[in-house]
C-alpha cells in the first residue's frame, strides 16, 4: 500500500531563492511526526509547498499523497483531497462571516466527496459541539474570520477547523508560537483529541516545549533545506539541550 | 466645443416657455462640457458626439414588474417610464399619501424643479428642456407602500429625458427606488427632491440599463430641518454611466447618507459623483463608496463636501474604496474638502487596492475554489456599503444585483488580463 504521505527529493524555491534542497520524507497513516529546525531552515517553506502556495515553486522532486502526486494540484484541491494547513499567523477575513466561512469550507469537501450538503441547524450543532472543547464560544464564532481574535483565539479558531475538516494530514505550522502556557495547552489538548489511528500530523515547530504537550512519533531536524536527522522523541530533548549547532555538520 | 457639433441638438425644439426656454438658451450656448471642463476630466463625452440620436415621443413598451428584483415587494407601487416617456396607467394604482400630476405646463414646479437640480450642468438643463416626461409627487403622512420609479426602453437611438419632482412634506416618509433598465442611446433622467422638516426619504437608485447605453444622471436634493435621506446608489448597467447627486442640507439637524456602488467589467465606464452642500448646522453626511472593477473597466468617484461658515458641529463622513480584478481595469478617485466652519469633524479617504493573496490563500487551504473564494471577499468588501441601508426591504431587492454580478463574471480569470 502506498505511504498517506511520500516526500522525495523534494526541491522548492522562493523567487530564485532555493530553500528546499532534497527533503526525503515518509509519513504513514496514523504517525505524528514533528519538523524542528533554527529559523530559515524551511520550515515554514515546506508547510506552504505541501498546501499549494502560490510563489513556492518546486523545482525538482515530488510530493505524493496516498500514491498521488499533488504537485498538479491546486491548494484547495488538495485542501479537498485531505490535507489541512494551521497557519502560523491565520489570516484574518473582514467582513466574512465566521458561521458562513466554515460551513463553505465542510460543504466543499462533502460536496467534492459527493455526500450531502449540511444543513444549517445541524452545522451549528455540530460547531458548537467541537467549539467547546476549545473554550470558543458563540461570541467569537458569530465574528468575521479572525478579525479582532486574540493570538491565542486565532490558534484555537484553526484547531476548530481542522476538528471539522476531518483531514487525513494535517500540518501544523509553529502552533505554538505566540502562545502562553495556559493557551498551548488548551491549544495542545485539542489536538490531542483528534489523534487517530486513521489521521497523520506534521508538527512543525522551533522549539521542544510544543512537543511534551503534542508527544510525536518522529522527530526530524531541518536545517539549511534538508533534513539532517531523525529519530524518536528523544531527539527533540537533545536538542533543546544542546541546540541546533553542529546539527549541519552531523548530516 | 459648440453644441452645434453634436448629433443631438436642441434647435429643432420649438414652442418652449418660461423656464425650459431658458434651460434650452443655456445648454445651446454651452452645450456639453469640453475637454478642459474640470468636473468632466475623467468622463469624457466625446462618444455622445457620433451617435445619432433623436428625442424620444411616445411609450412604445411597458415594463413588467417582475423582471426588476426577485425580491421586489409584492405591493409595490409601480410608475412606469418608457424609452422616457410616462405611461398615464400607471397613475391608477397610487398608495395612499401619494399624488401625481404632470409636469408639462406646471410653470411653478418646473421653477421650484430648476433650482433644485445641479447648476450649470449639462444634464439639467438639455434634460429640462428636451423633457420627453416629467411628473411631479407630492408625498404627505406615513407612506406604507413602496414606490418604484421603473425606467425600460428598447430603442438605442432614443434620447430619453424623464424628470421627475418629489416634495416630502414636513413629517411624511416614503420609500422610493428608482429602476432603470432601458435600452435607449442617452438616458438623462433628471430628478429633484425636496424633503421636507422631520421628513424621511428612503432611496435607491439602480442603474442596470443595457450595455449600448449611455446613462447620465443629474439629481438634485434639498434636506429641511431633522430630516433623514438614506441614500444608495448601484450603477451595474450601461457602457458609459454617471450619477451625479447634488445635496444641499438646507436645515439642521438633518441626516443624510449617500452610499454607492458600481461594479463594471470589459469596458464600461462608471462615474459616481457627488456634491455634499452643508449649510447648516448639527448635520451629518456620511458616503460609503464600493467600486469592484474587471477587464478593462474604469471607474470614476468624485466627491465634493462643502461646508459653510453656519455649518457648525458638521459632520461629514466619506470614504472611497476599489477593488480591482483586473491590470487593465483603473480607478480614479478626487475627494475633495471645502470647509468654511471651524467647529466641525469631516474626514474623507480613498483606496485602490487588489483581492488579498493572503486572504484567497487561506480561503483555498481550507477546500474553498477559487471563483468562490474570490466571490466571499468581494461580498465581504461590498457588504460595507450595503450594510449602511437602514431599510431591509431595499437592501434585499439590492443584494441580488451583486450576487448576480459575481456569478456573471469569470472571477478565475480575474488579474490574468
Amino acid at each position: 500500500m502506498a505511504h498517506l504521505l511520500e516526500i522525495k527529493d523534494l526541491h522548492a524555491s522562493v523567487g530564485d531563492t532555493p530553500i528546499l534542497k532534497g527533503i526525503d520524507l515518509i509519513i504513514n497513516t496514523g504517525e505524528i511526526h514533528a519538523i524542528m529546525g533554527p529559523n530559515g531552515s524551511g520550515k515554514s517553506t515546506m508547510s506552504y509547498v505541501l498546501a499549494g502556495r502560490d510563489g513556492y515553486e518546486v523545482t525538482g522532486g515530488d510530493i505524493l499523497m496516498n500514491g498521488k502526486s499533488l504537485l498538479e494540484m491546486e491548494a484547495d484541491e488538495r485542501a479537498r483531497a485531505g490535507m489541512f494547513l494551521a497557519f502560523q499567523y491565520p489570516v484574518e477575513l473582514p467582513g466574512v462571516g465566521g458561521m458562513s466561512f466554515l460551513r463553505a469550507a465542510v460543504n466543499a469537501r462533502r460536496i467534492d466527496a459527493g455526500e450531502k450538503e449540511v444543513d444549517q441547524l445541524e452545522f451549528v450543532k455540530m460547531v458548537r459541539a467541537k467549539a467547546k472543547h476549545l473554550n470558543i464560544n458563540d461570541d467569537m464564532l458569530k465574528r468575521a474570520v479572525n478579525v479582532g481574535f486574540s493570538g491565542g483565539e486565532k490558534k484555537r479558531y484553526e484547531i476548530l477547523q481542522m476538528a471539522l475538516l476531518e483531514p487525513t494530514l494535517s500540518v501544523l505550522d509553529e502552533t505554538d508560537s505566540g502562545l502562553d502556557v495556559d493557551a498551548l495547552k488548551v491549544v495542545s489538548e485539542g489536538v490531542n483529541l483528534l489523534r487517530d489511528p486513521q489521521r497523520s500530523m506534521l508538527v512543525i515547530t522551533h522549539y521542544q516545549r510544543l512537543l511534551n504537550h503534542i508527544v510525536p512519533d518522529y522527530v526530524h531536524i531541518l536545517a539549511n533545506g534538508k533534513i539532517r536527522r531523525s529519530g524518536g522523541k528523544e531527539l527533540a530533548l537533545e536538542v533543546e539541550e544542546s541546540g541546533y549547532a553542529g546539527i549541519n555538520d552531523a548530516a | 466645443m459648440p453644441a452645434s457639433m453634436m448629433q443631438l441638438s436642441l434647435d429643432g425644439v420649438t414652442g418652449l416657455t418660461g423656464v425650459r426656454a431658458g434651460a434650452q438658451r443655456r445648454w445651446q450656448n454651452t452645450g456639453w462640457p469640453d475637454q478642459r471642463a474640470e468636473q468632466w476630466r475623467f468622463t469624457r463625452l466625446s462618444g455622445l458626439q457620433k451617435m445619432d440620436l433623436r428625442f424620444a415621443e411616445s411609450a412604445a413598451i411597458t415594463a413588467e414588474n417582475q423582471e426588476f428584483s426577485a425580491a421586489m415587494p409584492d405591493n409595490a407601487a409601480f410608475l412606469s417610464f418608457s424609452n422616457g416617456v410616462f405611461d398615464q396607467a400607471s397613475l391608477d394604482n397610487l398608495p395612499k399619501g401619494v399624488k401625481a400630476s404632470l409636469l408639462d405646463g406646471d410653470e411653478a414646479t418646473l421653477l421650484a424643479l430648476s433650482k433644485l437640480v445641479p447648476q450649470s450642468h449639462p444634464i439639467s438643463d438639455l434634460s429640462l428642456a428636451a423633457m420627453t416626461s416629467g411628473i411631479h409627487l407630492e408625498i404627505s403622512g406615513a407612506v406604507e407602500i413602496p414606490i418604484v420609479l421603473a425606467f425600460t426602453g428598447d430603442d438605442n437611438s432614443l434620447s430619453a429625458h424623464p424628470v421627475v419632482s418629489i416634495n416630502i412634506n414636513d413629517g411624511a416618509s416614503v420609500v422610493i427606488t428608482e429602476w432603470h433598465r432601458s435600452n435607449v442611446g442617452l438616458s438623462a433622467p433628471l430628478m429633484a427632491i425636496e424633503v421636507g422638516k422631520k421628513a424621511r426619504l428612503d432611496y435607491a437608485k439602480v442603474q442596470q440599463d443595457s450595455a449600448a447605453s449611455t446613462h447620465l444622471a443629474a439629481t438634485g436634493l434639498k434636506l429641511g430641518d431633522g430630516s433623514i435621506f438614506d441614500g444608495f446608489q448601484i450603477s451595474v448597467g450601461g457602457k458609459l454611466a454617471r450619477l451625479e447627486t447634488h445635496i444641499t442640507l438646507a436645515g439642521e439637524n438633518a441626516d443624510c447618507t449617500l452610499s454607492a456602488i458600481y461594479l463594471g467589467r470589459s469596458s464600461q465606464h462608471h462615474d459616481i459623483t457627488t456634491n455634499m452642500n452643508h449649510l447648516k448646522g448639527h448635520c451629518l453626511s456620511n458616503q460609503v463608496i464600493r467600486g469592484v472593477l474587471d477587464d478593462k473597466a474604469r471607474g470614476v468617484f468624485q466627491g465634493k463636501v462643502h461646508v459653510a461658515p453656519d455649518a457648525q458641529k458638521t459632520d461629514g463622513q466619506q470614504m472611497s474604496r476599489v477593488l480591482l480584478l483586473s491590470r487593465k481595469a483603473e480607478a480614479d478617485a478626487k475627494p475633495e474638502l471645502e470647509i468654511y466652519a471651524d467647529d466641525v469633524l469631516c474626514a474623507h479617504g480613498a483606496t485602490i487596492g487588489e483581492l488579498d493573496e493572503t486572504q484567497l490563500f487561506y480561503l483555498a487551504s481550507r477546500g474553498i475554489d477559487g471563483q468562490t473564494a474570490r466571490a466571499m471577499l468581494i461580498s465581504a468588501f461590498l457588504d460595507d456599503a450595503i450594510d449602511s441601508i437602514k431599510n431591509d426591504e431595499l437592501s434585499a431587492m439590492l443584494r441580488p444585483i451583486t450576487t448576480a454580478w459575481m456569478t456573471a463574471v469569470d472571477l478565475n480569470n480575474a488579474g490574468e488580463l
